[in-house]
């Protein structure tokens, strides 16, 4: 008898959309098109989400946190 | 991070300088308010600086910031009894009028300018939709997806047993997709 592999679960459908799907699921995905749409689906929001940008706190920010920070002395130079 | 511990000015604000984005973006899309975001990130960050000795360094540094960070999310949006508020209303609400109450109005109240200015920013289907979602969907759909954590790595963060990190993120996902297709219906 041979495995067929069931419809693919969410981490499944992640792992292909990561490009990172076993073999034997991504067969399945190949031959099944209510995975196929699923997986679609879950790709659209899954890459909206990667591009959402990043937002910067307003200028100053780190003086700010800065002036409310206790520094202990240091020992020794500092490399960034 | 070994320099910053050794309590070094330039190291503190080099620190500052590489987690200031991500920390604030998590938190003005947790808190969706901009002057609120940058206080609870200066809280963050003051809290992560003075107690840097406390640190281990076996827990990734930027795990132990997003900590704080969605702690302090979480505690404010607590204190101000939003958190079970989604659009459909709280989980718990039995009757019409529960529902009606719990339920979150978004766009209801009357923007400022700053206001619109957010609302801009945080202005794409996506984002609105990600404002609807429960606190702890949102973290950690954006923990996930934004800040491309593993699974592993957000439970630890939030500390959050694995299994419920996967279904958070599986249901925000699912009501990122009926969000989003409701609104192109």
């Amino acid at each position: 008898m041979t495995d067929i592999p069931m419809h693919l679960t969410a981490d499944e459908i992640e792992l292909w959309a990561q490009g990172l799907l076993p073999a034997p699921q991504a067969v399945h995905l190949a031959d099944c098109s209510l995975c196929r749409t699923e997986a679609e689906r879950e790709r659209k929001i899954i890459l909206a989400l990667v591009q959402l940008p990043q937002f910067a706190p307003q200028t100053g920010f780190a003086d700010r946190v800065m002036a409310q920070v206790k520094i202990p002395t240091p020992s020794g130079d500092w490399k960034a | 991070m070994a320099w910053a511990k050794q309590g070094h000015e330039a190291a503190f604000r080099e620190l500052v300088r590489r987690y200031e984005r991500p920390v604030f973006s998590l938190l003005f899309r947790m808190v969706r308010d901009r002057a609120l975001a940058e206080d609870l990130a200066q809280e963050t960050f003051i809290k992560v600086l003075n107690g840097i000795k406390s640190y281990k360094p076996e827990f990734k540094f930027s795990s132990w910031i997003f900590k704080i960070a969605n702690n302090a999310a979480i505690d404010h949006l607590r204190r101000r009894s939003i958190d079970t508020l989604s659009l459909d209303g709280a989980p718990s609400a039995e009757t019409p009028d529960q529902v009606r109450a719990t339920s979150l109005q978004l766009g209801d109240r009357k923007e400022s300018p700053l206001d619109e200015v957010e609302s801009r920013e945080l202005g794409t289907a996506i984002e609105r939709a990600i404002a609807r979602l429960r606190p702890e969907y949102r973290s950690c759909i954006l923990l996930r997806h934004v800040e491309g954590y593993s699974y592993e790595e957000i439970a630890e963060t939030l500390d959050l047993p694995l299994g419920t990190v996967k279904t958070y993120i599986h249901r925000a996902r699912n009501e990122l997709r009926g969000y989003l297709e409701d609104r192109r219906d």
